[in-house]
């Protein structure tokens, strides 16, 4: 059972196994004919051999027999008694011999022939030579003759020929033997190839044992399995109990089979499903194939309008927009020409226009068709006959169309209107909605631009707001880097590069940056701080650094920002306190020069009261201590003035009433009341010239020269020259005041002009001031358009050097050497009321002009036959005379002669752009002040001056 | 008879003052600033130094110092006049070392008292 199952589980070993059969059944034939063979050559080889044998014992009693017959008759013919005796021994001999035919007695005629042996032995040895023997002995010759006679001769000769007939019988066996010999030899070939052709077909059954076993199935397989590529159902005849690589593969190939055809059934559903698929698809592609033939027609249009937005998105620039919108426009329209304008701004752009045509066309845009766009916001067109210019050199009646299109806000709003005009085509219902879609996409891109250049201007002026700011502004994010700051930031903190520099520099960048420019150690430690106290949201603190280089003081704060959601940024201010810190300072120096200066006259006077109130003194000393309250008391009283005026000045409610002042007189009466005051100086005043006339307060200009003199004497204790020198050129006066005393300290002169700045100098602090005379000298000196410097060299003296603008009169131009306050301009004043015409007259007069004037206009033009006025002041409102001020001015500005004149038009009308259009040259409305009137006149003509030198103040 | 030195840059005060001590038979030394204040104290010997504290050269405590400092001859009680009538200022003004203090402007008779009770005093 194993073994067989050990065949039957494998193909190669079947194989085997029958060629193997094949094989044994091969040798097992082979050995068993040549067996046979061998067997037939022994019988044959034995038999011959016995039959030799016989012939060869036959033989030998044949001729034994002869021997003894011959002998016995050379016996009995020589009476030889050894050849008797011979043939007697032979007798010995034969009988062995035929003993030995007996053992090889076979057959019946073999013992029948060993028996006819014996018998004529026995008779021949027994009977006949006895008989013979005894006979011959006996001399009986006649029965000798007579037993040779009768019957034993032919005995003999019988015997004779009877062993001569057995050996012949033997030797015809012999050949017999041989003829049968080949005969079975014959017979054993046909057996060999009997056996070779049943060989055969063991072999051929063997094959088709194999064949059927292995070949079968195999085609079996490769049958199904092109059933099964072709798709037809297959069955594989197979026995199921076959255990071989058959059957395996039998089972694996049905297994596969089933699998295939599930996945094929799975396949075949799927199948079906996609067709279903495919015709629903069928029916979507109908579908949409009418869909893309509409969405065709819209692509059209939408590519049309992409390049048109495209190319006004392109920019941010308006006028480039403009000028894309329209040139996009015309194109996609196919109009010759057209235009866009804005309605709230002046932009527009055209295409194929001429200025004159574009300027023409916004002139009227608010009367022409235009307007009818604002009131229905709808496109419209317009048929008309092409303009001879448009037709070229066409003949026929042509025809052009104008579009006339609103570009909407999307609040509906009219931003721009459109024009284009094609020639020859009209627009359609179609065209026009399509082209009011198109002018809402401009007006979304107009948007845009607003808004960008709103944002923008945002952000500019965001920036320029903090670049403004006084503050420097650091913003800095959480971990310190810096986002933005202002141009004072970099201003203080000598940055060369933008500030844009600034931005993305981390804590420790920007910090040390700061630390290194800064004095002290502390900055850092202060600036943590400040932030921390910041971000914590503690009350606001700040510190204080000072600068290395320029001594600034700057003061820190920081604030945080909560920028959306949670982003903290902090931002950090850097105020430059110098001049609070310096005021402070200065400030807190005043409150004891104040007191000190103040406390040391009111002592002073105190003290001289009390004396002379509780002691009994002499009336000298009486009146040494009045004279000294009383100069003490009008120190203080100087001291009160100055505080005041500088306490007018800083609020800026210091009032200057200025004219025309000639400087010489001022300066030599200051010297003359300084005078008195000393006797240690010398004073001298070297001018060249005795006249200077500027515009300016004088009682004002008359406290500089007092205070600068008193300042002279006071700062030369030691006594010397005060010399004053006065020059001028064709620009400016020039006065210059020096001393010979202390001088003033390099370091000190900048801050000379400060309020409340002292020298701080053992020299200077012996000499009591407050420090506000030189900034009083100095608001003076600024208010009056003019100057001031000094130069010190310090112990040898100073030199205050003062320069005002000078005011040149065309009479000191034509004679060098005339003295006169009159300019020499003649104005008439055209005025009905009275007093204010004289009113007027006196303040044009006390400002140096000629002056006169007349109630109505034609009083006016009679006087202006004889001279033509330098100037004409025009009220407009003149009840007594049928000319009112406006056809005055036309009547002037008309006429050759006058039009040059300039009109100065004083009038409770208000009514300036008329009065300008009509060429006033000024425009007062009353109330003004008079001397703005004399300011506004005397401008005018001196800058119109024919000599064309004139300075004049503001 | 008493000697005091008296300093003060204004020859107003300085009458005053020494008019008013003069009467009384003080011997009144009169300096103008504080390096002729100085000068005196190097060479004399005072009962009492008048100071004013604003004054040039030294001020009235740059003097207090060089007195505490021992540049001078003996040590004189010092009555400061100022101007500056502020507590602190008053304040740093005793803690520099002047015994006594009196604000401007001063009336010329107590301030006679005072000294006669200072220099008694001593």
């Amino acid at each position: 059972m194993r073994l067989s199952n050990y065949f039957r589980n494998s193909l190669s070993r079947q194989v085997i196994l029958l060629i193997s059969a094949c094989f044994i059944f091969g040798l097992l034939g082979t050995a068993l004919l040549f067996f046979l063979q061998q067997n037939l050559n022994h019988q044959y080889i034995e038999n011959r051999k016995v039959l030799v044998e016989k012939r060869k014992t036959i033989n030998a009693i044949y001729d034994e027999y002869n021997a003894v017959f011959l002998d016995i008759r050379g016996y009995v013919a020589l009476n030889n008694q050894q050849l008797m005796e011979r043939a007697r021994g032979k007798e010995k001999g034969i009988r062995a011999l035929i003993s030995e035919l007996e053992r090889d007695s076979v057959t019946i005629s073999d013992i029948s022939n060993f028996r006819e042996m014996v018998e004529f032995s026995d008779y021949y040895f027994g009977d006949v030579l006895p008989n013979m023997i005894t006979n011959y002995e006996n001399g009986n010759h006649t029965e000798i003759l007579d037993i040779a006679n009768t019957e034993t001769t032919m005995k003999v000769e019988r015997f004779l020929k009877d062993t001569k007939a057995i050996s012949s019988a033997l030797d015809n066996q012999l050949a017999k033997n041989v003829v049968e010999l080949s005969k079975n030899q014959s017979n054993l070939q046909l057996i060999f190839i009997g056996f070779i052709v049943l060989f055969l077909l063991f072999v051929q059954y063997i094959i088709r044992m194999i064949f059927r076993n292995i070949g079968k199935p195999l085609i079996d397989f490769s049958f199904a399995a092109n059933e099964i590529a072709a798709g037809r159902e297959a069955i594989i005849h197979v026995d199921p109990k076959r255990k071989d690589e058959l059957g395996t593969l039998s089972v694996a190939f049905q297994k596969m089979v089933e699998s295939i055809q599930e996945k094929e059934q799975g396949l075949v559903a799927q199948n079906e499903e996609l067709i279903a698929q495919q015709d629903e698809l069928h029916a979507q592609q109908h579908e949409l194939e009418a869909t893309l033939e509409s969405l065709r027609s819209h692509e059209q249009k939408l590519s049309r309008r992409n390049e048109l937005i495209h190319s006004i998105s392109s920019t941010l620039n308006k006028k480039e927009v403009l000028q894309s919108v329209v040139q996009n426009m015309c194109k996609l329209i196919g109009a010759d020409r057209g235009i866009i304008k804005l309605v709230e701004e002046d932009a527009y752009a055209a295409f194929g226009l001429t200025q004159k045509g574009i300027d023409r066309f916004i002139r009227f845009m608010d009367i022409g068709l235009v307007q009818r766009l604002f009131e229905t916001k709808q496109a419209f067109t317009l048929k008309r006959e092409q303009e001879i210019a448009e037709k070229g050199y066409h003949e026929n009646i042509n025809y052009c169309y104008d579009l006339y299109l609103p570009v909407l806000s999307s609040l509906d709003k009219v931003e721009a209107i459109m024009v284009f005009s094609r020639y020859g085509h009209n627009f359609s219902d179609k065209d026009l909605s399509e082209y009011e879609a198109l002018a809402r996409q401009i007006a979304i891109s107009l948007e845009t631009i607003r808004m960008y250049e709103e944002t923008e201007s945002n952000r500019n002026l965001n920036q320029d707001i903090l670049n403004a700011v006084q503050e420097g502004i650091q913003l800095i994010d959480q971990d310190g880097k810096t986002i933005q700051v202002n141009q004072r930031l970099n201003t203080i903190f000598n940055q060369k590069t933008l500030i844009n520099g600034w931005i993305g520099l981390t804590w420790t960048q920007w910090s040390s940056l700061m630390a290194e420019q800064i004095e002290g150690d502390k900055f850092l430690v202060d600036l943590k701080k400040v932030i921390e106290s910041a971000v914590n949201a503690e009350d606001e603190q700040s510190f204080v650094y000072c600068k290395k280089d320029t001594k600034q003081i700057i003061k820190v704060y920081a604030k945080t920002i909560y920028h959306g959601d949670d982003t903290l940024r902090t931002m950090l201010v850097h105020r430059d306190i110098t001049k609070e810190y310096e005021v402070d300072q200065m400030k807190s120096e005043f409150v004891s020069t104040v007191s000190h200066e103040l406390r040391t006259p009111l002592a002073s006077v105190l003290g001289f009261t009390e004396l002379l109130l509780n002691k009994e003194l002499k009336p000298e000393r009486k009146m040494k201590y009045l004279q000294t309250i009383y100069n003490e008391a009008n120190r203080l009283t100087l001291l009160i003035n100055d505080f005041l005026d500088v306490q007018r000045m800083e609020s800026g409610k210091q009032t200057y009433e200025k004219k025309y002042v000639d400087l010489y007189p001022i300066i030599e009466t200051a010297i003359e009341h300084q005078k008195v005051n000393t006797t240690l100086h010398h004073f001298a005043l070297k001018s060249d010239i005795h006249q200077s006339i500027v515009f300016g307060d004088k009682s004002k200009l008359e406290q500089v020269f007092t205070n600068l003199l008193s300042n002279s004497i006071k700062y030369s204790p030691n006594g010397g020259n005060i010399t004053v020198r006065i020059s001028e050129n064709l620009e400016s006066v020039f006065i210059e005041i020096e001393d010979e005393g202390l001088g003033i300290p390099n370091d000190a002169i900048p801050h000379l002009f400060q309020k409340f700045y002292r020298v701080d100098n053992s020299d200077h602090r012996r000499i009591g001031g407050t420090g506000l005379g030189l900034a009083i000298v100095e608001e003076i000196v600024k208010a009056s358009g003019g100057k001031i410097l000094v130069e010190s060299v310090y112990g040898k003296g100073s030199v205050f050097k003062l320069e005002f603008p000078r005011v040149i009169t065309r009479e000191l131009t034509k004679q060098a050497e005339g003295i006169s306050s009159d300019l020499n301009y003649n104005i008439i004043v055209i005025e009905d009321d009275l007093s204010l015409a004289e009113l007027l007259k006196l303040e044009l007069l006390d400002s140096g002009f000629h002056v006169s004037y007349f109630s109505s206009g034609s009083q006016a033009f009679e006087q202006m036959k004889t001279a033509v006025p330098d100037a004409i002041v025009l009220d407009i409102l003149l009840e007594e005379d049928e000319m009112d001020g406006w056809s005055i001015m036309k009547e002037l500005k008309g006429n050759e002669r006058f039009q040059h004149i300039p009109i100065f038009v004083s009038t409770a009308l208000d009514e300036k752009e008329l009065g300008y259009s009509l060429g006033a040259q000024e425009y007062l409305v009353k109330p003004y002040q008079p001397s703005q009137l004399s300011k506004v006149i005397m401008h005018t003509l001196l800058s119109n001056g024919k000599q064309g030198q004139i300075l004049v103040p503001e | 008879m008493k000697r005091i030195l008296l300093a003060e840059d204004e020859a107003v005060l300085r009458m005053l003052i020494v008019d008013t001590l003069e009467d009384e038979d003080f011997i009144v030394d009169e300096a103008a600033d504080g390096q002729e204040a100085l000068d005196y104290l190097k060479m004399e010997k005072y009962d009492l130094v008048i100071l004013d504290y604003m004054m040039p050269v030294y001020t009235g405590l740059e003097l207090i110092e060089k007195i505490k400092a021992g540049e001078t001859l003996g040590h004189s009680k010092i009555l400061m006049l100022s101007a500056k009538s502020q507590a602190y200022e008053q304040e740093r003004i005793l803690l520099a070392g002047a015994d006594y203090f009196m604000e401007k402007p001063f009336s010329p008779l107590k301030l006679l008292e005072k000294i006669e009770e200072i220099v008694n005093e001593a």
